[in-house]
């Protein structure tokens, strides 16, 4: 189907392409000689060819690319060695019963070796399939790779599965190498005595992009490489500017600003997915206007969203309930928010007197946006109007949002301060 | 051309326009796959034109969204996307501008499942909904045979293999979860939260966009496990402007309704800001606007206007003081009795105290409604006062308790009355409560005058022969939430209850069997 697609969509594509491919975005890893990258390939090839067990942690924190480089070396060993490896993969946050992660074992092994998987076995039964498995494959010289995810998971409750496996691991004649990943740099210490003497402690470390990283990652991913199937002075043009917005100062603001909140790669994906979509598709380049652009739509706040979009009479509650935390009244309920409410209408003789049944609508509504909450976690036993209250947001935050709003009434700023200075 | 899946969600939006061509209606199927794939002719359109028609097409069905539409466009398609999350209050429009978006999106996507996770029970149900609405249209008889799983890791295997079968067709694939605050509330919902948010990662397909619809902020989604955070669009509350252009969309006589919105409208927007709340107060606001109007195809000028606000006035004040209006029978009268008399009676409906109706909306038997009154004072009234006022001749006796009081128990009773307001009812035993209805029942014998009753019930001891009806009447108050159970006492082992009305209605009650219940409330 011959689809005539312009020169920016298509350079969109590519660039949407490449970020949301985490071994696209993580391929940089592999480049240098003494990365977790060549460590692991090297651990899982050696045992592979020595025809041994292994156990590795790769530990560190969110986004650092730990799975990307899993995938990576799985891939290559893949092309090298086609059927001498199969792969098991389980999640921690899945798989964290003992009975299902051996149901999901089973299960894999039966579509890896084309067996046919009975889902009525017992847990015994998969648990004595996986040690036959594991004895055969042995004895056949296929290696098994079990990758562990969210590896802290497992370790919690009486960690069978893993002892299970590792102990398999020892006592046969198997060839296993069990890869775990996980965000706790403290994940060994989790394992109980007998699984931890069973575990090598190989532990392999990544750390978050430094700042010339994050340049570094910018680079690959935005500058488009010479083969990417688009006209060439296309190319040329939106690498230039690009490179020219890169040492703009505005950007760099913009970026160092995204860093201070968050460093991980996944923050910078995330605003460089944002920033691609806002391209200029008339000209297929992307302006300093679209990072800008997509910076503020990250930084929204919420909560002061929320307060701009309430009605007057939602606006008095909130100030109703500010006065009553100010006079320290330790706990407070809806009908104490409306005796104060009452009290200000009979001072202050407002247009905004309304009955209890509207005010209590009211009320809801400030539940609902989760402005308020009940302070009690007791079940339905009391009535909502008797229930303690407490305010989600800070004076701070009432404070803005009463002199950003425009329709609000004087009286409301005059009671909100008064608190403040008497 | 062809449509993409159409859900069977009818917004309440969309049936407030049925002039809008695009809008979902009620019961259409619940998921129709593609019929054709996309015609090459439509293909070759000039893609910069064609997007921003798309664009223009999506603004005139959503007023007042330009910039959520043209994220939503951009972000969306296409595909591989990172999952996107639309927040902001209820009714803002959310659902609707996703739906319609997704059918304007280029390219077509392949399939949409939706997910409305309000209408779902539980996650085995959730699994289900998305299963049948991803698996292929010529094994839907055998659809009885799909095995439904309970558990999260079969649920991600099943839809793998769902996915996979779709996937390999090449086009995009959207999963939308509309609602997901709710998964909050369910059991094990944290566990659920944080697998649906972690999908992208389980399912490292790159043709899957994911979509999450949430009244919740985003901040409630922060959760330890390390998710691929969304990008967010944030829906803000329609301005006054915009709600006016909204309502002013489809009515039939715009000049008529733009006068009166321009008198109703303002007032109405300082109570509340919600769209379908402002509709249903509006709407039988403007039948009575356009009451003194002979011919309602006149267009208004200023003394027709000023006549109008006049008359909408009063009815204004009250519908402000309303949350929803049930047409009682007086006021169905008074509609068909226009003519004659209409303002006065209208003056009396408004009552007393701040245009309130004064008089009980339902039914109730004479025996439930002192049962009620009973329980109203028995949980009001502490019950060290209950000699006092409810002594041998029924009636209460003030004179006795006036006495000077001393600046200490004035100070004390404020804080008794703090804590009163602050603890809410209090319990009371069912004998306290029998034992206060037989008083008040027989002083409002006194009261009722005689009364023909052709069964001897009523003579002599008459309310021992009120007494079992009173205990089936206790019943069916309680399930009525009149009266609540609580706890029973460990020490005594009775049941004690509550009653949870408000004094309003108490004095309504009252008012209705006219019994004087202000001399027996415990006032500070």
């Amino acid at each position: 189907m011959v689809v005539a697609v312009s020169v920016p969509s298509q350079a969109q594509a590519v660039l949407r392409g490449r970020l949301c491919d985490p071994a696209f975005v993580h391929s940089a890893l592999r480049s240098s000689s003494d990365t977790n990258y060549s460590k692991l390939k090297y651990l899982v090839a050696s045992s592979f060819s020595e025809a041994c067990n292994n156990s590795v942690l790769l530990l560190g924190p969110r986004g650092c690319g730990k799975a990307a480089v899993v995938d990576m070396v799985l891939d290559d060993l893949k092309k090298e060695h086609p059927d001498a490896i199969s792969v098991i993969r389980l999640n921690g946050m899945l798989h964290n019963d003992d009975n299902c992660a051996m149901k999901e074992i089973a299960r894999q092994l039966c579509l890896e070796h084309q067996l046919s998987f009975s889902k009525m076995a017992s847990s015994d039964d998969n648990t004595e399939f996986m040690i036959d498995m594991l004895r055969e494959c042995g004895l056949a010289h296929k290696t098994i790779l079990f990758v562990l995810e969210e590896f802290d998971l497992f370790a919690q409750g009486k960690q069978r599965l893993l002892y299970s496996l590792l102990d398999a691991m020892q006592s046969l004649t198997s060839q296993a190498v069990v890869i775990g990943v996980s965000c706790r740099l403290d994940a060994d210490q989790l394992l109980e005595k007998r699984v931890r003497s069973r575990f090598s402690h190989r532990k392999l470390l990544f750390i978050s992009p430094s700042l010339d990283d994050i340049q570094r990652l910018l680079e690959h991913l935005l500058i488009l490489a010479k083969d990417s199937g688009l006209p060439a002075k296309y190319i040329t043009d939106y690498n230039s500017r690009l490179t020219s917005i890169f040492s703009d100062k505005k950007f760099k603001g913009c970026l160092n600003y995204l860093m201070d909140a968050d460093a991980t790669t996944s923050n910078i994906l995330r605003f460089l997915f944002r920033a691609v979509s806002y391209m200029d598709m008339e000209s297929g380049f992307l302006p300093i206007e679209s990072f800008l652009k997509a910076l503020s739509s990250m930084q929204r706040q919420p909560k002061m969203d929320s307060l701009q979009d309430l009605s007057i009479l939602e606006l008095y509650i909130l100030v109703c309930m500010h006065r009553l935390e100010d006079k320290e009244q330790s706990s407070y309920n809806f009908t104490s928010i409306m005796k104060e409410y009452r009290s200000i209408q009979d001072a202050y003789k407002t247009s905004d007197k309304y009955a209890s049944t509207v005010c209590f609508r009211a009320f809801e509504h400030l539940l609902d946006r989760e402005l308020i909450s009940f302070g009690d976690n007791r079940g339905r036993n009391q009535a909502l109007e008797y229930r303690p209250v407490k305010l989600l947001i800070s004076s701070r935050e009432l404070a803005q949002s009463l002199k950003l709003n425009t329709t609000c009434p004087a009286v409301l700023q005059k009671l909100f301060d008064r608190e403040r200075y008497m | 051309m062809s449509q993409p899946v159409t859900p069977r969600r009818a917004t309440r939006s969309s049936a407030a326009y049925p002039a809008s061509p695009t809008s979902p209606s009620g019961s259409r199927p619940k998921s129709t796959p593609r019929r054709q794939p996309v015609p090459t002719a439509a293909a070759k359109e000039e893609e910069g034109e064609h997007e921003r028609s798309t664009v223009d097409v999506l603004l005139e069905a959503l007023p007042g969204r330009r910039a959520q539409a043209t994220d939503l466009l951009r972000l969306l398609a296409p595909a591989p996307a990172l999952p996107l999350l639309l927040h902001g209050g209820a009714a803002t429009g959310k659902t609707r501008a996703l739906l319609l978006a997704l059918r304007h999106v280029r390219p077509r996507p392949l399939r949409v499942a939706y997910a409305a996770l309000r209408s779902l029970p539980s996650p085995r149900a959730l699994f289900a909904s998305l299963l049948t609405q991803l698996s292929p249209p010529s094994s839907s008889s055998a659809s009885s045979r799909l095995r439904i799983p309970d558990k999260p890791s079969d649920f991600v295997a099943a839809l793998r293999d769902a996915l996979a079968g779709l996937s390999a067709q090449g086009e995009a694939v959207y999963l939308v979860f509309d609602n997901l605050e709710v998964v909050r509330s369910w059991d094990k919902g944290g566990q659920l939260l944080a697998l649906l948010l972690h999908l992208y990662d389980l399912l490292r397909f790159p043709q899957v966009v994911l979509v999450y619809v949430s009244s919740a902020t985003p901040d409630a989604y922060y959760s330890m496990t390390g998710s691929i955070e969304p990008n967010h669009i944030y829906f803000p509350d329609y301005t006054v402007d915009e709600v006016r252009d909204i309502l002013m969309r489809v009515h039939p006589k715009p000049k008529l309704y733009s006068s009166f919105l321009s008198v109703a409208l303002k007032p109405l927007f300082r109570v509340t800001r919600r769209v379908d709340e402002l509709v249903a107060a509006l709407e039988p606001l403007f039948r009575r606007y356009c009451e003194p109007l002979g011919d309602l195809k006149a267009v208004p000028d200023e003394s027709i206007k000023r006549r109008l606000f006049e008359h909408i006035q009063p009815h204004l004040a009250v519908a402000l003081n309303e949350t929803f209006s049930v047409p009682t029978r007086t006021s169905v009268d008074e509609c068909k009795d226009r003519s004659s008399g209409g303002k006065a009676r209208s003056k009396s409906q408004f009552g007393s105290r701040d245009g309130l109706p004064t008089e009980l909306e339902f039914h109730m038997s004479v025996s439930a409604k002192y049962l009620l009154l009973s329980a109203f004072l028995a949980s009001r009234n502490p019950a060290t006062l209950d000699a006092a006022l409810f002594d041998s001749t029924g009636g209460s006796d003030n004179h006795r308790r006036k006495r000077k009081s001393s600046q200490a128990s004035m100070n004390m009773k404020d804080t008794m009355a703090e804590e009163m307001l602050l603890k809410g009812p209090g319990t009371f035993p069912l004998e306290r409560l029998l034992a206060i209805f037989q008083c008040i029942t027989s002083v409002s014998e006194d009261y009722l005058g005689d009364v023909e009753c052709p069964d001897s019930m009523m003579n002599g001891s008459g309310m021992t022969g009120l007494m079992p009806d009173v205990l089936l009447q206790l019943s069916t108050l309680c399930n009525s939430n009149f009266l609540s159970k609580s706890r029973s006492c460990p020490l005594e082992g009775s049941a004690r209850y509550r009653s949870n009305i408000d004094e309003d209605l108490a004095l309504k009650v009252a008012r209705s069997v006219s019994f004087p219940l202000s001399k027996y409330i415990y006032r500070r």
